[in-house]
């Protein structure tokens, strides 16, 4: 015993040590794959064991660009996501209204039947929206794809705008009608400010889900609405790794724009908010 | 009579709030697993018809039972080896430690970057060529480089990476959630840190960590982008399912639609049974 505290005396010593290397074996772990991305995407003739590309090109993304059809994807990859973004954002805003103001019974059950296409895998159900959306001919349409997106965003808003809903203090409305505001005035003045956080807050995961999609993207996609995830994808199965990376450099840019806006403002707590019912 | 007419009309006015969410929901989710569900009873490539046929290929097939008993593998072993990383970590970062900031939005980076990007990222730091392997033939005994792609460990390696997040996050809120004092009170009673941590700290935050866990084995269950990336011939029944459908010319979609169905009825089971266990935990 003495002798294992002999033993151990040492490494709680060293415990600052200890606890910065295992911090900066976890930053190496999350950060180095992008970093070989990156360099992949710009480095010439890295064969070997090298551990930096000998020379830098920006050839494989002009490559990647002009047989990509970057641009084209971009475009179809903004409008779904919008499309996306807007639906559930309308339909965040109605039910959860319904849910966080007005009284609603057995609201826990319905909570968690809105909830539940985010538990199942969705690829259980990308299979009958494709069959559905093959009949319905809304399969590479840009409203079909992000109609499909439209099952996995619309739970989050209605969950983060419902729980934005019911933070609104009662208080506050009643002294904008004693104060003489009327319906609209209080809405537009009062509401709306305190609402509008939340309503970005949606936005952003909603778009962040469509972006990212990619299991229902492959289900309900046609040559006419590949997104970027998507385009990502198939480059990888064509297995040029140095056009594949730059194409994932693209990809990778809007996800960190967003993941810096969260730092200035949102918590991170809320992001799993999508699963808080469970 | 006026004041009864008043409550129709509040719950019409919320029934039509909801009317869009459940209009959505039926048909983006309800109805497409119906329609799943009268597919996987129906003979392979025929309109009509009813058969169990597809359910029993599927599961009396020993490739198709190892097909499941992989998802379990991999979505466990991702969650036990999830737990094992995150907590020393959400302890860690607890302590405001210099920089935790920065580690703290580390952890949100395999929450917001496309899983798709993450799967290709650790293929190339852990190929052969990658620094992984650069790194560890550095050291004097180890000459060939390991091989991690297209393994069972290194699968379960890259679950870890892409939903330990939720985890770290949920044990991380709950250790914040603390109140200082109680560990204080035990330090002042005389208590070790170790005796503080694992007679205090631990027994108050097993809940959050284990809603944790919920997540990420509900996640790592139905996990699709990394598997069929980076999985080789380690084939899950997410892509084993979009297999059936894209590898055949006819697709198979009567044996897709059986096998999305037991997924999701193993989905359902896992979660609940999880759920109950938890609940007893608390209850104790």
């Amino acid at each position: 015993m003495r002798f294992l505290k002999l033993y151990l005396q040492p490494l709680w010593n060293a415990r600052l040590l200890l606890i910065y290397s295992f911090l900066s074996g976890f930053a190496i772990l999350i950060l180095a794959p992008f970093l070989m991305i990156s360099l992949r995407s710009v480095g010439k003739g890295w064969f070997g064991k090298l551990w930096f590309p000998p020379e830098l090109t920006l050839q494989w993304f002009q490559t990647a660009i002009d047989i990509g059809n970057i641009p084209e994807v971009l475009k179809n990859t903004a409008i779904i996501a919008a499309i996306a973004v807007a639906i559930s954002t309308t339909i965040g805003i109605l039910s959860g209204w319904a849910f966080g103001r007005r009284h609603l019974p057995g609201k826990e059950v319905l909570m968690s039947l809105i909830l539940l296409p985010r538990m199942i895998p969705p690829i259980t159900y990308a299979l009958g929206v494709a069959k559905i959306f093959y009949g319905l001919d809304l399969v590479n349409t840009y409203l079909g794809v992000g109609l499909a997106h439209v099952s996995l965003c619309a739970p989050y808003a209605i969950l983060v705008l419902s729980s934005t809903f019911e933070s609104l203090d009662e208080r506050v409305l009643e002294a904008s009608s004693v104060c003489g505001a009327n319906a609209l005035k209080s809405f537009f003045y009062v509401i709306l400010p305190m609402i509008l956080p939340g309503i970005l807050a949606s936005m952003i995961f909603t778009f962040t889900t469509s972006y990212n999609e990619f299991t229902l993207t492959l289900m309900t996609y046609g040559p006419d609405t590949v997104t970027m995830a998507l385009r990502t994808y198939l480059a990888i199965g064509d297995g040029y790794v140095e056009i594949t990376s730059a194409m994932s450099v693209i990809l990778v840019v809007p996800s960190l724009v967003i993941l810096a806006m969260i730092q200035s403002g949102i918590q991170p707590e809320k992001l799993i908010g999508g699963f808080k019912g469970v | 009579m006026i004041h009864t007419w008043r409550k129709y009309e509040q719950h019409a006015v919320t029934l039509l709030l909801l009317l869009p969410a459940f209009a959505a929901f039926f048909g983006l989710f309800a109805y497409p697993i119906l329609v799943t569900l009268i597919q996987s009873f129906r003979p392979e490539g025929q309109t009509d018809g009813f058969t169990f046929a597809n359910y029993i290929n599927f599961l009396s097939d020993p490739h198709g039972r190892d097909v499941i008993i992989l998802t379990f593998v991999l979505a466990i072993g991702a969650t036990v080896f999830s737990l094992l990383f995150s907590i020393p970590l959400a302890l860690i970062l607890r302590e405001k430690v210099r920089g935790h900031r920065f580690f703290r939005l580390l952890v949100l980076v395999p929450l917001m970057v496309p899983g798709l990007i993450g799967a290709l990222g650790l293929l190339l730091f852990f190929g052969s060529r990658g620094w992984f392997n650069l790194a560890m033939q550095l050291l004097p005994f180890i000459q060939e480089p390991l091989s991690i792609n297209y393994t069972i460990q290194g699968l379960i390696l890259f679950y870890v990476w892409l939903y330990f997040p939720y985890t770290c996050l949920t044990t991380l809120s709950a250790l914040e959630g603390l109140d200082r004092v109680v560990e204080e009170a035990g330090a002042v009673a005389g208590a070790n840190p170790r005796q503080v941590l694992r007679y205090l700290i631990i027994p108050q935050i097993i809940p959050g960590i284990l809603a944790g866990s919920v997540l990420t084995f509900m996640t790592a269950f139905g996990a699709f982008s990394i598997p069929l990336i980076t999985g080789g011939d380690y084939r899950p029944l997410s892509v084993q399912i979009y297999k059936e459908i894209s590898a055949y010319i006819p697709a198979h979609w009567s044996a897709a639609s059986a096998m999305a169905i037991v997924m999701g009825i193993l989905q359902v089971t896992a979660l609940s049974l999880y759920m109950r266990l938890l609940r007893q935990r608390q209850v104790r």
